[in-house]
């Protein structure tokens, strides 16, 4: 993970630890946090405001050092941005992946101001115009959907894996989506939606 | 053109004539799925709302206090409640609730909440419930009384006299929902006398009087909205704990609050699968018949009574006999969980086959047929004995034993279900003069598919395109629905929908009489135009037809009718696993089911519900299992990072067949029975790859390490 990113959005990660200790063990830290206030990192201490763009638009939160992103999105921005799931919350089931950086992330594991000048985008993001993209069509059209709890943190898993390589395989689509979760049991219409989207863009690009 | 079949009163058209049902229809809200568009419960914001959290005693039993100022003197914390008084049954009883501006104070208020407690102590497991001096669960005692049923002297007589008999003891551990979207309620409650709660619930119908009760308003005040639930599998159907705390906080707060149970709240306290212990003594003879079967059924439901399943599981013995008690703990209790009782007895029942067959050496799947006299699963066991390649399979009535490294081997069994509706649905169809039309009815859609099957059926009705009808559902400002809980739904909803839209097609006709200047029951309506069936040529397009109607449109409603429904389904499955011999290591690689269920209104909908239960089924049979630590009194997996659910690398070919035999032209419900067979059928295909008889689930590597080392032992 680029650490450099980290330093351009003025928050180091050892900083943010000590930051975070401080709010753990009260005082004792802050005069150390305090003195390295000169260098261009910042200590965040209580609650802070962050600013990162969402599905491309500007957007400012006021958040605390433990309030995770999947958070923030669904319960303290302006607009709920609801779409991502806590399922688990403890990274093991997929349904609040977003992409941070367009990495594919979980919410839940990914603390709010760690995206601090940075970027993320959520399922409501992609579709333009409300054309769908051909991940999203071709889940819709499998019937990749039952409940549709799950389907954010897949669409955004193979969304990230077409992103990355718009030539993806089936194959490399269903492994992208290792990490999500379904109870209803969709996977079979899932895999047929990822050869569909491989099949598609495929044929695009030839 | 095919025209549909238009009878005096409703009746479902002839299969074959039938333009929009039996045909794959995309799920009608799919497109808002992968948007991130449908709201959930646990989606709902409301102006003022606030966050709740359950509070609970970290033991599973205990007499204790709470004191709930410490959480109120935190800035934020806005509301606390006890929930409860005195002793605590089961680890995760909720004993306090607090609520507070978000999420994260939410949290630390239910931190601060003082719990003073004595742990008492407790019987978590079976053995320490049935030991002697053991704390008391239910005042009735630690077990029900033992409920015989047949014969015990016949049975016995004729185990003495059978060629092979089988004394073993197959267990069934307790296993979860695991419903992505936990147990929650939005309690949209602002003072006043109103209120609208979101819930995540199978019965929306259910929530008004409950809510109304704690909130000391009028039932007819309270509305319930459901628009998309995230799975229920049976565990959703009271207001519930987190339903009875939202509501008790937003009542002392004069404000919203949304109270969704925590995963680990949702592992320990909102219900689970009860586990069994059967003991099956069991006889054939050399000719293939079974000759008799005794099972003695324990069924561990935590503090409430587990479920049974039938006895036997549907194969006709010489002679039977079956004994059956609950063994109760200090644990959540078990609830209802996709076909109740069920898995657990055609696991037993369908081991203890295979292994009689085995005995007496006859092909598993002749021997079947021979014990069953319904010819639908004839036709079922063949039809997925050819799917799945037992025709030339080499190990067809002795298990194989692999190459040293792998085997592989097939596996069957069967199950039955209702799947009929009842009485009390209701639904109502409106057509207006812009041309759309609307058919609605409270139904909740648990994620099966029953928002689409609404429309669908006006569809039909009207001559329409399952797009252009607007289904309205989950919400008790609607007609009546049912609880969504015996695969009820289909056979509930589909009579009243289609009767309000018979209603609907006949009062349009009528009025359409006198346009198209013919007697209304020549009025036809198809392809999205309506006509004179005498002059098809001519006519008017749908829309132009809608045009004519008054401002206000026209419509018709339905209540439920028994004629439009039926019930009783049966189903076969296959499975084929591969085992690695030197790990333990199981993998399905395909399984097979074919199901009937009278006219399957949409196939698209149906297979992926049928391919969700094999899944299921698949969890069940190699993962799931609650693990509890006996002596702490700890839930050891309580979270989905350690209750394994199936994943993407462990699904196999699913195949979901129609039995197309199944000429019953009217619709039956099929959400549990094809979740039933699978743990068996997998069960059965590990021993027939490797001589493994693994007689207590889940299938765990260690356990099939330990049948092949026995089996080689013995020699
Ligand atoms: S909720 Fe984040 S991975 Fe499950
Ligand atoms: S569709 Fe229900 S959990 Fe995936």
């Amino acid at each position: 993970m680029a650490e450099g990113r980290e330093r351009d959005a003025g928050l180091s990660r050892r900083a943010f630890l000590k930051g975070a200790g401080s709010v753990a063990a009260g005082g004792a830290l802050i005069q150390e946090v305090a003195a390295e206030a000169a260098s261009p990192s910042r200590t965040i201490d209580g609650a802070t405001t962050i600013e990162f763009t969402l599905n491309g638009a500007k957007t400012e939160v006021e958040v605390e050092p433990r309030t995770t992103l999947l958070s923030a999105l669904r319960s303290h921005l302006a607009i709920p941005h609801t779409a991502a799931k806590e399922v688990c919350d403890q990274g093991s089931c997929g349904a609040c992946t977003v992409l941070l950086d367009d990495e594919p992330v979980c919410a839940c594991m990914t603390l709010a101001v760690l995206v601090h000048g940075r970027a993320v985008r959520t399922v409501e993001g992609l579709a333009v115009n409300g054309e769908l993209t051909p991940v999203q069509r071709a889940i819709a059209a499998e019937d990749g959907t039952m409940c549709g709890f799950c389907t954010p943190g897949f669409v955004m898993s193979m969304t990230a894996c077409v992103e990355r390589n718009p030539a993806a395989s089936a194959q490399e689509l269903r492994e992208a989506c290792r990490g999500n979760l379904c109870r209803c049991g969709t996977y079979p219409h899932l895999f047929r939606a990822a050869e569909r989207v491989s099949r598609e863009l495929t044929e695009e690009i030839r | 053109m095919k025209g549909a079949r238009r009878t005096d009163g409703p009746a479902w058209p002839e299969r074959d004539t039938l333009q929009v049902l039996h045909h794959d229809t995309p799920r009608r809200s799919a497109k808002d799925k992968v948007r991130g568009a449908a709201l959930y419960s646990h989606d709902r914001r409301v102006p003022g709302m606030l966050y709740g959290r359950l509070v609970s005693v970290p033991v599973p039993r205990a007499e204790f206090e709470v004191d709930l100022a410490p959480a109120l003197a935190i800035d934020g914390v806005v509301a606390a409640v006890k929930l409860r008084e005195g002793e605590t049954q089961f680890l995760g009883q909720a004993v306090a609730a607090v609520a507070a501006e978000t999420p994260e104070l939410a949290e630390d208020g239910a931190r601060a909440v003082k719990l003073t407690f004595r742990e008492l102590p407790f019987a978590i497991t079976p053995d320490q419930a049935l030991a002697e001096g053991a704390p008391q669960v239910r005042r009735g005692g630690n077990h029900s009384k033992v409920r015989p049923k047949g014969d015990e002297a016949a049975t016995e007589e004729a185990l003495a006299a059978s060629d092979a008999v089988i004394d073993v003891t197959y267990r069934v551990p307790v296993q979860h929902h695991v419903c992505l979207e936990t147990h929650g309620v939005l309690c949209d409650y602002r003072g006043g006398d109103e209120a609208t709660i979101y819930a995540s619930t199978q019965m929306a119908f259910g929530i008004p009087g409950a809510a109304a009760e704690v909130l000391g308003l009028d039932e007819k005040n309270v509305r319930c909205i459901v628009e998309h639930m995230g799975g229920g599998f049976g565990s959703k159907f009271s207001l519930d704990t987190p339903g009875r705390a939202a509501c008790l906080l937003a009542k002392q707060a004069g404000r919203p609050v949304q109270l969704l149970n925590t995963r680990t709240d949702e592992f320990r306290a909102a219900g689970n699968r009860s586990g069994s212990i059967r003991r099956v003594r069991a006889g054939a003879n050399e000719d293939g018949k079974l000759t008799a079967l005794r099972i003695e059924c324990e069924k561990l439901g935590g503090i409430g009574r587990g479920a049974g399943g039938p006895r036997p599981y549907h194969y006709e013995p010489g002679a039977s006999y079956f004994e059956e008690r609950a063994i109760h703990t200090h644990t959540d209790s078990s609830r209802a969980m996709r076909a109740p009782g069920h898995p657990q007895a055609a696991f037993a029942s369908e081991s203890a086959i295979d292994e009689l067959a085995y005995r007496v050496g006859v092909d598993l799947v002749a021997f079947r047929k021979a014990n069953l006299s319904d010819p639908v699963w004839h036709r079922q066991l063949d039809r997925v004995a050819a799917e799945i390649g037992w025709h030339d399979h080499p190990h067809r009535s002795a298990p194989g034993r692999g190459d040293g490294w792998i085997a592989e081997g097939i596996g069957f069994a069967i199950s039955a279900w209702g799947g009929g509706g009842h009485r009390g649905a209701e639904a109502s169809v409106s057509i207006r003069p812009d041309g759309g039309v609307a058919a609605m009815i409270g139904i909740q859609d648990l994620g099966t598919g029953v928002r689409t099957l609404v429309a669908m059926i006006a569809a039909e009705e009207l001559g329409l395109r399952a797009e252009d009808v607007e289904p309205r559902i989950g919400d008790t400002i609607l007609p009546p629905g049912v609880g969504s809980g015996g695969s009820v739904t289909t056979g509930s909803i589909s009579p009243p929908v289609k009767i309000a839209s018979y209603n609907a097609r006949k009062a349009f006709a009528e009025h359409l009489a006198s346009i198209l200047d013919c007697p209304s029951e020549r009025v036809r309506f198809q392809a999205r135009r309506v006509f004179d069936a005498d002059t098809p040529g001519r006519g008017l397009t749908w829309e132009e037809a809608c045009r004519t109607l008054p401002k206000t449109g026209i419509g018709g409603h339905g209540a439920w009718d028994a004629k439009l429904q039926g019930s009783g389904v049966h189903g076969a499955q296959a499975a084929r696993v591969r085992v690695d011999l030197m790990t333990g290591r199981v993998r399905v690689l395909k399984m097979v089911c074919c199901q009937d269920s009278g006219l399957v209104l949409n196939p698209l909908t149906w297979r992926s519900q049928v391919n969700g239960a094999m899944i299921q089924g698949l969890g069940q049979a190699l993962f799931e299992e609650r693990v509890l630590d006996a002596d702490l009194g700890l839930a050891l997996n309580a979270g989905l990072g350690d209750y394994k659910i199936p994943g993407t690398e462990e699904i196999p070919e699913l195949v979901a067949l129609i039995d197309e035999e199944d000429t019953r032209e009217f619709p039956i419900g099929v959400g549990e029975p094809p979740v039933i067979p699978g743990p068996a059928a997998i069960a059965n295909a590990v021993h027939n790859a490797c001589g493994a008889r693994v007689r207590s689930l889940p299938i765990t590597p260690d356990k099939v390490l330990a049948a092949l080392a026995k089996l080689e032992k013995e020699g």
